[in-house]
């Protein structure tokens, strides 16, 4: 795993370097520790990451800027701030988790089993999905997005006006961050169950989730069953 | 104050007072007088032939006594046994006859060069039941006028019952009083409110007009009960004059400083002048002189208010008010009544605009208080808020776990800020020592967190002088936030005091690297403390200047003398 943590306070970020190192051991590949926005900014455009770990207060800049740049890449962002009502606006961004000054190394680890998936995670209250587009980095709303469609590494949004947007993030990361009104119904697809209207059975017991806007989308063969337990 | 019934009450007490001044009908007329200088008994007879008498005298010289005869029709008899009285104004000491019996005597005729001066200048003579029959009748007055010989002339009559006359004067008289009174209160309350607020000029003006026109309503009304003998009449209505010409002055005064207006000071001077040259003007002509200056005061009064209306100002259209109301019972009534009326009127409107005033200064002092309020909240929140407390508490929990020997340093320098900021917390200036010692015990915390060396240096600091709490230590914090280490991983901070006989300066310097900000930078609270603090203690003598430099940063801070 490649970890930077962006913190400048030095007694702080040696602390989670430390911790960083008793949680993670072997699967650590590469541990940075940067104190400056602009440094982190250019650090993270160059090196591929799996993980950012984040203090929203550095040397008198906001934070959010960076955030927003990093959520919109295909690592995860862990929040580590003093400020625990910046909380609920990390989680509308889309970071993983937020950690709150004084940490120990039990939360932290519990930070980093999100990570790899070991810690089921609830569902939280992502608002924004961070896209770059023509090098800006966009935000785009959760309420305006209809379904996301895994295309290998990316992901591609359609979302309401019809328009297609491409997001760095897997769809198994996007599904770690969006709430529970996000269903994967097929492992390539995540859809907004508000959005289904129906489902359409065909011969062959082949299933078709129908939408609002009258597409089709397939149901997979193993998820049908939960899914009609959970919505139907 | 229930300030918006003030236009009802206002138009209540122009009613009340202009109907205490209504009459009742005439019992008697009034023929032309005429005169002749000499003496002779038969003078006074009812029916003396005095068709050759002069209708005019000029002068009689050296106290010569001579008559006046008035015919007088009566329109209708007394009532009963009640008698009718006489009163008349008279320059000079008389006997008064009736249809050529005596009634009434004042002083000596005739003898007033030997004699000392005898007599006053109002009396109601009593005219007996049994001479006031209904029909014509003869008033003779037989008199010396010593001290005014150029003064002979007609005066005024007035009869009626006898026991009325008295009870009137003696009601208009207390109705006066209780208006006076009214003042005199006013004014000795807000001479006691400008006492303990000495720069509140207008409340003293306020003050002195009240006691003018307290002195000039208690001179003109206690002629009938303070004896004045003739020759001293002169000398009450110039007293009365002075008393108005105050009075004339200082309204506008008070206008022109309630409702500022460009070339103020020529203004006034000009208006100055013109009042002194009314009541310098030529000998007796009192009435006109009182008329002149009154009139004037309420068209420069006028003049001004009606700027303050042009220019929006908060009460001016009351007072506008005002002033017009008693413009309208000028109209209505007369002079006399319009005067007392209208000044009472336009005292209530100066009233009016001091309430206002002391509105205005306790909301500010409120505001103040709120904020000096405000400004201890925020130094205690300094220690409390969450960027600091919160990352103290990590370094310091990584410190026990890795060092717990440093770590208890840590916590006693921690300890030590505390109790610092447990000093200063109510003060709003501290000594420069104190100060000092904030700033460096904070290094020291920092040193812990950031694990880089901060190193402190003073020059020229003058011990003895006072700083507001936690100015230079939010400098600092400012430094620190935005200040990466050099490359022997050091940050120093520099305290330069000056002083000259202009001001006081600090300067504070930091040696680092300075942050390039890559976002918008975070909203200055810290320096908004800065700038609120200086404001309380210095009003707006103080200036506080940064700039980047080669070395790292600058602030300058002067507070001036």
């Amino acid at each position: 795993m490649n970890v930077l943590i962006i913190e400048d306070e030095s007694r702080i970020a040696k602390r989670i370097e430390r911790i960083t190192r008793d949680i993670l051991g072997d699967d650590l590949q590469l541990l940075t520790h940067i104190n400056t926005l602009g440094e982190a900014l250019s650090f993270i455009e160059k090196t591929p990451l799996d993980l950012v770990i984040l203090d929203l207060n550095l040397n008198g800049d906001n934070g959010f800027d960076l955030l927003t740049t990093a959520v919109s890449k295909s690592f995860h962002t862990i929040v580590i701030s003093a400020y625990k009502d910046q909380a609920i606006t990390a989680f509308e961004y889309g970071v993983l988790d937020f950690v709150p000054k004084p940490f120990n190394k039990e939360r932290l680890e519990r930070a980093f089993n999100r990570v790899s998936f070991k810690e089921s995670v609830e569902p939280r209250d992502t608002r924004y999905l961070a896209i770059k587009k023509r090098h800006k980095i966009q935000l785009l709303s959760i309420d305006d997005l209809i379904y996301i469609k895994g295309a290998g590494a990316y992901a591609e949004l359609f979302m309401t006006d019809g328009s297609k947007e491409l997001h760095d993030k897997s769809l198994e990361k996007l599904e770690h961050l969006l709430s529970s009104s996000f269903e994967r119904i097929h492992k390539s697809y995540l859809v907004k169950m508000s959005e289904v209207k129906g489902v359409i059975v065909k011969s062959g017991s082949k299933y078709w989730a129908e939408l609002k806007n009258g597409e089709l989308i397939p149901i997979g063969r193993t998820k049908y069953k939960d899914l009609k337990a959970k919505w139907f | 104050m229930a300030l918006k019934r003030l236009p009802w009450f206002l138009l209540l007490l122009v009613v009340l007072l202009t109907s205490a001044c209504s009459q009742d009908p005439a019992v008697f007329e009034e023929h032309s007088t005429v005169f002749e200088v000499g003496d002779h008994p038969a003078w006074s007879g009812k029916d003396w032939n005095d068709d050759n008498w002069k209708k005019w005298i000029k002068y009689v010289p050296d106290g010569q006594i001579f008559w006046s005869r008035t015919k007088i029709d009566i329109l209708s008899a007394p009532e009963g046994s009640r008698p009718y009285g006489l009163q008349i104004d008279v320059y000079g000491e008389y006997e008064i006859f009736w249809d050529g019996v005596l009634i009434g005597r004042n002083g000596n005729p005739g003898q007033e060069a030997e004699l000392p001066p005898e007599g006053k200048l109002w009396i109601t003579h009593g005219i007996p039941a049994q001479l006031a029959t209904e029909g014509e009748h003869v008033l003779a007055v037989r008199l010396s006028n010593y001290y005014f010989p150029d003064h002979v002339g007609r005066y005024v009559i007035e009869i009626a019952d006898y026991e009325d006359l008295l009870t009137s004067l003696l009601i208009k008289t207390s109705y006066m009083h209780v208006f006076a009174g009214a003042f005199l209160i006013i004014s000795i309350y807000f001479l006691f409110l400008f006492l303990n607020n000495r720069k509140e000029y207008p409340t003293l003006i306020f003050s002195i007009c009240c006691f003018l026109i307290f002195a000039l309503v208690l001179t003109v009304f206690s002629k009938d009960y303070v004896p004045i003998h003739y020759s001293l009449h002169v000398i009450r209505l110039q007293i009365i004059n002075t008393f108005l010409l105050g009075i004339s002055f200082l309204i506008p005064y008070y206008f022109s400083m309630q409702f500022p207006y460009p070339r103020r000071g020529l203004s006034l001077i000009l208006y100055a002048a013109l009042l002194i040259f009314f009541w310098l003007k030529d000998g007796h002509a009192f009435d006109f002189k009182t008329v002149s200056m009154v009139l004037s005061m309420w068209c420069f009064s006028f003049g001004m208010v009606a700027y303050g209306v042009y220019k929006n100002v908060r009460g001016a259209r009351l007072v506008l008010g005002t002033l017009l109301l008693s413009m309208a019972v000028f109209l209505a009534s007369g002079f006399v009544v319009s005067m007392y009326t209208g000044m009472g009127l336009i005292l209530l409107g100066m009233l009016y605009l001091l309430t206002l005033n002391i509105k205005t200064q306790r909301l500010a002092y409120e505001n103040s208080l709120v904020q000096s309020t405000r400004l201890r909240l925020e130094l205690l929140k300094k220690n409390i808020q969450p960027h600091f407390l919160m990352n103290t508490l990590t370094s310091l929990i990584d410190w026990v776990e890795e060092s717990p020997k440093k770590g208890a340093m840590f916590i006693e320098a921690l300890a030590k800020e505390f109790d610092l900021f447990n000093q200063i917390e109510d003060q709003t200036l501290i000594p420069i020592a104190q100060e000092i010692a904030l700033c460096r015990t904070h290094l020291e915390i920092m040193e812990y967190r950031k694990e880089i060396n901060y190193t402190w240096e003073e020059e020229g600091i003058d011990l003895e002088q006072m700083v507001p709490p936690a100015i230079l230590h939010t400098l600092l914090e400012n430094g620190i936030t935005h200040s990466l280490p050099l490359s022997d991983n050091s940050v120093r901070f520099k305290l330069v005091y000056e002083s000259n006989s202009h001001y006081k300066s600090y300067s504070f310097l930091t040696f680092a690297t300075v942050v390039k900000h890559t976002t918008s930078k975070e909203d200055g609270t810290g320096l908004k403390y800065i700038k609120a603090r200086l404001t309380e203690s210095y009003q707006s003598g103080w200036d506080l200047t940064s700039e980047p430099t080669s070395h790292g940063w600058k602030s300058t801070l002067k507070i001036y003398s």
